[in-house]
């Protein structure tokens, strides 16, 4: 009887390149996260809100209105890292999500209950009414969301632990690297949220918004940020010790390809705090606050290209010999990038036109 | 069939329906009503009506809270349910239509866009600008479904795909124009349905009764062009699939009642839209909804007949809805199912029972649950040793018919010439076949009381 359990592979060719496919997941997962961060840290600084000194009502309602829509592109720009995933690494990830299969399936109704519950707190702060409970369960929807994510994830990177999720599903959570990279997660989306916070209430005061207000808001993003940025430090170090031994071993030996990635991100982290420290009035350092922005962006992306790596090394010993036939698609691949390049131009095209476009005095209005 | 087993009460297949038919239902209204609302304002601005405009808002708040919320997170729940349940299947369509998939994801950035910036620009810019979003909004919303429609239809009719493996063969399969018409049809009655409510919510008679006569002549336009699309469709289906559901004795009863009641409903909703065309100003909630749910009943029973008929198949004559391939039947019933089967065969070595067993969840588990849905108790429970030797023989010789292609039709396997003509062939060795019946035996309700006897 067999015993390894990691199903054949696929039958059907690879209808492109491995490596495109691997750039276009990376590429596309990036932008799906940075979404996602807004929205899984939007959500949490709009419940913790409370323990600002000022611009409480104006930070609530910042999150709430960026999430009615960062949700809805979290989501669409979630699908494309999926479709990707599976046909690269489809044979784990099907394994991994079947194995968790009521958590995996109960990720959508987290996702439709936080989605809802935001926009009720969205036309209850526009009716002047109290949201504070209604951000707390959304937050705990979201931070649960995050937790099955991280589940599956380190679950389709290790076939060995299959069995025993199998027998117990419980098991799915004991792995030692769970908390450090599930807090690494909710930690990368706070900073994120409170570097957004810091820098659109900058904007509003330089364009004459309430200064009191504005000031509260910048100074709990950035005071959210350096505390979050702190503590991933030190989870970004235990993260990275809690590794499998041959995992960690691989990825430093693998030279500048690995270590140059990391070492950005962690520089950029460094450097993160040093600026966030900087920051006493927000409002009179603006362009701190936007290097803050920066600063974060550029660490996500080494982070997001870290994270990739680690997934080849987790995988490595389970895929070799894999004997991946490629057949290209180049007529349906051409007609993606030619519709994506369409989309994506009409998409810009009409956000500026709509930007610009307003009537004239007098004139009416849509 | 080599990935482990979700055993689910209801029923893997039951849960994708329903799924499946929740976003369907909504997706296809963000189509149509992109559409109708980019018509109703068009007409507002020309003739300068505000409460056409008052129309096209309150279904722009609709179509954002049901498309792009409900909408995005219910597609994305089919890949989540089909992955779950059928990943073999959910493999070998990613395999062949990733491309396919991933301009529609294009059109999708495009359609979420637009219709956040549509609801979010009322009152702040020119209604030219404001018409050019919805407009986008439609076209990208209908590329989607043009897309979509291709790897939909493939699954039953993959046409010449099975001999070419061409993208392009599999997505202009034989089903895809008539897929793509009845499709039309439903966006635009499920867009007339939908926003009639919204219509009726107009205090002003006499605004009212033009809004419900053009969404009337929607739904009438749509419920045409859905019954011509569904015939058309019929139509090209291979004769083992129609056998399913049509003539005098179909081979699934219960899908033939599915396509009556579809049918009627059509015919229903077709009355109901041409009395509110005929006279808007009695068109009220009651006769609304009625529609509505006419509307419903024959988009639901479709999507039931076009999963129903393809039974035996995942996609149709290529793999079997257990996740095995036809071409594998002759290597498995060599090798053994088990020897391919790692999830269903894990601890399996102890007795012929427990192997039994590993083979039922390897080549049955995907329909068929112990108690629940497709209960094998209750099919087996009336069933004798020698009987159920008899089928599982019979079973598995259909499988050489299969891979021998025997029953081959116009390059289809004609399915209604076999014995079980909505079940995969039996595969494995002789010895699997055998472990098979024993575990079912125990099964039995009986088994347990000749234990006790015996003891």
């Amino acid at each position: 009887m067999p015993t390894n359990l990691i199903p054949a592979l696929d039958p059907a060719p690879l209808p492109g390149p491995p490596w495109l496919f691997q750039v276009l997941w990376v590429l596309t997962f990036f932008i799906h996260i940075v979404f996602v961060n807004t929205v899984l840290g939007g959500t949490l600084l709009a419940a913790l809100a409370g323990l600002a000194r000022g611009g409480r009502r104006e930070t609530r309602t910042l999150f709430v209105e960026v999430n009615s829509w960062a949700i809805s592109l979290a989501i669409t720009f979630g699908i494309a890292p999926l479709l990707f995933i599976q046909v690269v690494l489809g044979r784990f990830f099907y394994t991994a999500t079947i194995l968790v299969a009521w958590a995996w399936l109960g990720m959508l109704v987290l996702l439709t209950v936080g989605y809802y519950l935001n926009y009720v707190a969205k036309f209850r702060l526009r009716a002047g009414e109290g949201v504070g409970a209604l951000l707390v369960v959304e937050a705990g929807c979201f931070l649960a969301i995050a937790a099955i994510q991280v589940t599956v994830n380190l679950l389709h990177l290790q076939p060995g632990r299959w069995g025993a999720v199998a027998d117990n599903v419980w098991a799915a959570l004991a792995d030692r690297t769970f908390a450090p990279r599930y807090l690494h997660f909710v930690l990368a989306a706070v900073a994120m949220a409170g570097a957004l916070a810091a820098w659109v209430a900058v904007r509003r005061a330089g364009k004459g918004g309430d200064a009191a207000a504005c000031r509260g808001m910048a100074q709990f993003g950035i005071r959210a940020a350096l505390v979050a940025t702190l503590l991933q430090l030190v989870d970004g170090f235990w993260l990275l010790l809690a590794l499998p031994e041959e995992v960690l071993r691989s990825f430093m030996r693998g030279g500048a390809a690995t270590m140059a990635p990391l070492g950005i991100g962690i520089m950029a982290g460094v450097l993160l705090l040093v600026v966030l420290a900087g920051i006493s009035d927000p409002l009179a350092q603006p362009t701190r606050v936007r290097h803050v922005a920066e600063l974060i962006v550029g660490a996500m992306i080494f982070m997001v290209v870290t994270r990739h790596q680690l997934r080849d090394f987790y995988l490595a010993s389970s895929r070799a010999g894999e004997n991946v036939t490629v057949a290209p698609q180049l007529g349906p691949l051409a007609l993606f990038l030619a519709v994506f390049v369409v989309c994506v131009g009409l998409t810009i095209w009409v956000l500026v036109r709509a930007a610009k476009d307003r009537p004239a005095p007098g004139e009416g209005a849509a | 069939m080599d990935y482990p087993i979700w055993n689910l009460a209801m029923g893997g297949g039951v849960l994708i329906g329903i799924v499946a038919i929740t976003h369907v239902i909504v997706s296809h209204f963000a189509v149509g009503g992109g559409f109708a609302i980019a018509v109703i304002e068009t007409l507002a601005v020309r003739r300068r009506n505000p409460a056409w405009r008052a129309l096209a808002k309150r279904g722009s708040l609709m179509l954002i809270l049901v498309s792009t919320v409900f909408g995005a997170i219910s597609g994305v729940g089919i890949w989540v349910t089909i992955g779950l349940v059928q990943p073999a299947a959910t493999s070998a369509l990613i395999h062949n239509y990733v491309w396919g998939w991933a301009a529609e994801w294009g059109f999708f950035i495009l359609e979420v866009v637009t219709a956040l910036l549509y609801y979010a620009t009322w009152d702040k810019v020119r209604p030219r600008t404001h018409l050019v979003i919805i407009w986008l909004y439609f076209f990208a919303a209908y590329m989607s479904l043009v897309i979509i429609q291709g790897i939909l239809s493939f699954m039953l009719t993959p046409g010449r795909w099975l001999e070419t493996h061409s993208f392009w063969d599999g997505i202009f399969n034989p089903s895809y124009l008539p897929g793509i018409v009845l499709r039309t049809g439903i966006c635009l009655f499920l867009a007339g349905a939908y926003l009639t409510l919204a219509a009726l919510r107009e205090r002003d008679r006499r605004a009212r009764v033009p809004m419900v006569r053009l969404l009337a002549g929607f739904q009438v336009v749509g419920v045409l062009l859905a019954y011509g699309g569904y015939r058309w469709w019929e139509h090209v289906l291979p004769g083992s699939v129609q056998a399913i559901f049509t003539g005098a004795t179909p081979l699934l009863p219960a899908l033939a009642s599915t396509r009556h009641l579809a049918l009627w409903a059509l015919a229903a909703y077709l009355l109901v839209a041409l009395f509110a065309a005929a006279v808007p100003r009695l068109h009220l909630w009651p006769t609304a909804v009625v529609a509505m749910l006419a509307g419903f009943a024959f988009f639901g029973g479709y999507e039931r007949l076009r999963e129903g008929a393809r039974k035996p198949f995942v996609i149709r004559d290529f793999m079997f809805s257990n996740g095995i391939l036809v071409s594998q039947i002759p290597d498995f019933d060599s090798r053994g199912v088990l020897a391919n089967a790692v999830w269903a065969a894990r601890g399996s070595e102890a007795s012929q029972v427990a192997k039994g067993r590993a083979v039922f969840r390897a080549e049955c588990a995907s329909c068929h649950t112990i108690d629940g849905y497709l209960s094998i108790r209750k099919l087996v429970a009336p069933v004798d040793p020698d009987m159920l030797s008899g089928i599982l023989a019979t079973m598995r010789e259909e499988g050489n018919e299969y891979a021998k292609g025997t029953y081959t039709h116009r390059g289809h396997v004609a399915t209604d010439k076999l014995d079980y003509p909505l079940m995969p062939p039996l595969v494995g060795t002789e010895a699997e076949q055998e472990a098979l019946a024993t575990y079912l035996l125990t099964l039995k309700p009986s088994h347990g009381a000749e234990a006790t006897n015996a003891d």
